[in-house]
């Protein structure tokens, strides 16, 4: 409340971002005061990450400005956010693999005489933030050595090593364990109370409405709103504000008589990334995977199909057990994993459509590829996914949609009858979405069982039979239609109901 | 509790003397160098194992002479390497300033004039290097492969596709001359090595190419200018190219055009097998000097016991991959 009065340490204001074919943010407010934590929230591409960016100047916004101390300022480069003490802790780790902890921390601010770095000086600083977290390894050897959870400190360390104004925290708890998540929340109070101003995303509601002082909520690239903290400040106003109201899509109709369990598995774990999944996909089922960036889904399907190794528990295909040692094991029992990233694990660009979709298995006579073949395999089976693009086409040259289509085609000329998605419809847009939600649902009908990894709710609500929430590598519920709400897959993502 | 852990690795980070034999054998074992260092002292005792004649003080002093311009090339290509780039027109930028060197000593200039101008022409070679790859983006493999054609065209041109002779003695005998027994090349090889292992392990710069060719994006996120810095491994590249070229010109006593284009292969050779990284982030001087030690001492040794020439090339090509094998295999295991 007493807030109000304080004069603002940064305002960002009427910031717009466009990226080919998406509006990242439009018209976006924030205000920093000094001595606050400024939570900020809002779902899986939300423009989270590129306001941050923004303010960080490793993008430069379209339209907007930017005022720190009412100086107007533009950031172009990070160096430059730097120099108006701006500090940034990164959600993926931003350390040199090759250098120790203690130069990851200084690194761009090395105190030197002549161009020699002074390492004692170096050392007392990055010790001394060390010394703040609970760092246990060697901090002088490269950090390629030590643990994730090790590193993440690292990171901090390299916040709380520059006196700056601004700290931005993007997710930093992602891979802390509960006890150095402790530790971060009294640091970051300590912080607070000496009167640095941090800006602090998360994913998290139980540590928003524990830490945040205000909260700044996103959704779909606009300002939703920014709460106080106080009783407005509740885990039910935060999800309403995040997901929004108005479901204008329409479901399909749920299917109503599964039939035979297709795939099943047994508390798999693979260490690191997810613990003791269990679940079945039966014969005309669609099944939706829901969970926050980093929950461990794309990485479960890449366990079931082999792509890497399970530490624990079994898969079972058509109630016979099977054993993958690697994706080529998985396709030959017929099933299909079409990539999140298209353009690096589901096409070869510079080839043909034709080449494609015939890439798993090409017709071939005496040991020459039989090019005639080739393409009346490519052609049925693009028409098979509804594409009207032509076989001889470059598989580079086509729009999101339509690539998708011919992964699609690719898969289904290998038989497949187990289908996993993972973010059917990213960078797809909206007709060409219909396409493939109308396709999937054709799939399903004709007795495929397939399990979908999506962040978006709508779609998750709009085609599966079943949605699995998964949180921090764990499955968390199993929500069957009926009972599926946004709001209910929300708070399960995110912690908010346990 | 913990914090005290912490303080007492940082005061001592060399203690725990209890688990000090297991660490030594650890630090040997992880030691990059080791299997460079390894390859050499065997190259060495089955040479002396032939021929006893071979471990005498006059053959390796001639095989550290032999090997100083292609160590001085070595440790300029690891400098570019750990930026996760490559200098492909190192041994073109030696012709080039050989030439300028030779042309200025001709004309009369003074000798510190005429070597100040080498250097300064390799220093704007590397300069356009590093100024093309870090605003086309173009990757540094193409470019200096297309300025490798570049620098040779230009040191045909200016020479007039002719060996320049004629050069005053004083200059032989300034950088090919020798102090007591110790040739002046050899002399300047570890001055040059002296001076980047200091670079690469003290200085900001050596600590920004780390970092950039470890992780280029973290470099700039950390507010790191990284076009200025990658600019500067070329620009140190080439300028290091004309210390060799200078050393190669006092030598023969003449400046010849060709002269650069058998010498990128040992260069990269011997900066890769003395643990430079070409994924960048990597790259040790030492290494990279022992590397043309252990080219020279193959070329010397199979020279000593009469095997041709051709077979020369297929030996030391053989030795290069095996030394390479080993350092990958530790790598793998640590």
């Amino acid at each position: 409340m007493q807030q109000q009065t304080k004069r603002s340490l940064l305002v960002l204001d009427g910031v717009s971002k466009v990226w080919p074919g998406v509006r990242a943010l439009q018209d976006v407010r924030l205000e920093l005061f000094p001595g606050e934590i400024h939570a900020l929230i809002g779902e899986n591409g939300a423009g989270k990450s590129t306001l941050l960016k923004i303010l960080f100047g490793v993008h430069i916004a379209d339209s907007g400005t930017l005022h720190i101390n009412e100086q107007h300022v533009k950031l172009t480069s990070p160096a430059e956010a730097i120099s108006h003490g701006i500090s940034m802790v990164h959600q993926e780790l931003s350390l040199v693999p090759q250098l120790s902890a203690v130069q990851n921390i200084v690194l761009g601010r090395e105190r030197s005489v002549a161009g020699f770095i002074d390492w004692s000086a170096a050392r007392k600083v990055a010790l001394a933030a060390l010394a703040k977290l609970d760092f246990t390894a060697n901090p002088h050897v490269p950090i390629r050595r030590l643990s994730v959870g090790q590193q993440q400190l690292v990171e901090l360390a390299r916040a709380l090593a520059v006196d700056a104004k601004v700290i931005i925290m993007d997710e930093p708890t992602a891979s802390l364990s509960s006890h150095e998540s402790e530790k971060l929340f009294a640091i970051l109070k300590e912080l607070r109370n000496s009167g640095h101003s941090i800006l602090y995303v998360s994913h998290r509601l139980a540590e928003v409405l524990d830490l945040a002082d205000r909260a700044t909520v996103l959704r779909d690239g606009n300002l939703i709103g920014t709460v106080l903290r106080g009783p407005n400040l509740t885990e039910k106003s935060l999800v309403r504000m995040m997901v929004g109201r108005g479901l204008e899509d329409q479901a399909n109709p749920p299917n109503v008589d599964p039939g035979e369990i297709m795939l099943r598995v047994e508390r798999i774990s693979r260490r690191g990334a997810f613990k003791d999944v269990s679940f079945q996909l039966r014969r005309g089922e669609i099944v939706g995977v829901a969970g926050m960036v980093g929950a461990g889904r794309t990485e479960v399907a890449r366990g079931i199909v082999g792509a890497d190794t399970l530490d624990a528990g079994k898969i079972f295909v058509r109630e016979k057990e099977v054993n993958f040692a690697s994706p080529a094991d998985s396709v030959k029992i017929g099933i299909a994993f079409l990539t999140e990233d298209r353009k690096h694990q589901g096409l070869a660009l510079r080839m043909s459509l034709a080449k494609n979709i015939t890439l798993p298995n090409p017709p071939s006579k005496f040991g020459f590829i039989d090019r005639s073949q080739q393409n009346d395999l490519a052609k049925a089976n693009l028409a098979k996914a509804s594409s009207k693009t032509p076989a001889e086409r470059l598989a580079g040259k086509l729009s999101g949609g339509n690539q998708q289509k011919v992964v699609l085609a690719k898969w289904l000329l290998t038989n497949s009858e187990i289908f996993i998605f993972d973010e059917p419809t990213r960078g797809i847009d909206v007709g060409a979405k219909a396409e493939i939600y109308a396709l999937m649902r054709q799939l399903a009908d004709d007795g495929a069982a397939i399990l979908m990894i999506s962040s978006e709710l709508p779609e998750l609500m709009r085609m599966s039979d079943r949605v699995l929430v998964m949180r921090e590598g764990r499955q968390v519920a199993e929500i069957p239609r009926i009972e599926a709400t946004e709001e209910r897959i929300v708070a399960y993502a995110t912690g908010g109901a346990t | 509790m913990k914090n005290s852990d912490l303080t007492s690795v940082a005061n001592d980070p060399d203690l725990a003397t209890a688990a000090k034999r297991g660490k030594l054998k650890r630090l040997i074992a992880e030691w990059p160098q080791l299997g460079i260092v390894a390859a050499l002292i065997v190259t060495v005792l089955v040479f002396t194992a032939i021929d006893p004649a071979f471990f005498s003080g006059y053959n390796f002093i001639n095989i550290f002479l032999q090997s100083s311009v292609t160590a001085i090339l070595a440790m300029a290509e690891a400098i570019v390497i750990i930026t996760a780039g490559i200098d492909l027109s190192i041994g073109s930028a030696v012709a080039l300033t050989a030439v300028v060197v030779g042309l200025l000593l001709k004309a009369g200039y003074p000798i510190p004039i005429a070597m100040f101008g080498s250097l300064l022409a390799g220093a704007t070679a590397g300069l356009l290097n590093g100024i093309i790859i870090t605003t086309t983006r173009i990757t540094p493999f193409v470019v200096t492969l297309g300025t490798m054609s570049i620098f040779s065209g230009l040191a045909l041109i200016i020479s007039n596709g002719q060996t320049v002779y004629g050069l005053p003695p004083h200059f032989s005998d300034l950088l090919a001359g020798s102090i007591g027994r110790l040739p002046i090349p050899v002399v300047i090889a570890l001055c040059v090595l002296a001076i980047t292992w200091v670079v690469i392990r003290t200085t900001k710069l050596g600590e920004y190419l780390i970092a950039i060719g470890g992780a280029r994006e973290v470099a700039r996120l950390a507010g790191i200018r990284v076009a200025l810095y990658t600019a500067a491994a070329y620009v140190i590249s080439s300028a290091l190219a004309s210390v060799a070229a200078m050393i190669t010109v006092a030598r023969l006593s003449a400046a010849d055009p060709i002269i650069g284009s058998d010498l990128l292969l040992p260069a990269v050779a011997a900066a890769v097998m003395g643990g430079a990284d070409l994924m960048g982030g990597e790259g040790s001087m030492l290494g990279a000097v022992i590397g043309a030690l252990l080219i020279a001492t193959l070329q010397a040794g199979l020279t000593f016991l009469n095997v041709q020439a051709f077979y020369q090339q297929v030996a030391i090509g053989l030795v290069i991959i095996l030394a390479l094998l080993f350092n990958r295999l530790q790598k793998s295991r640590a």
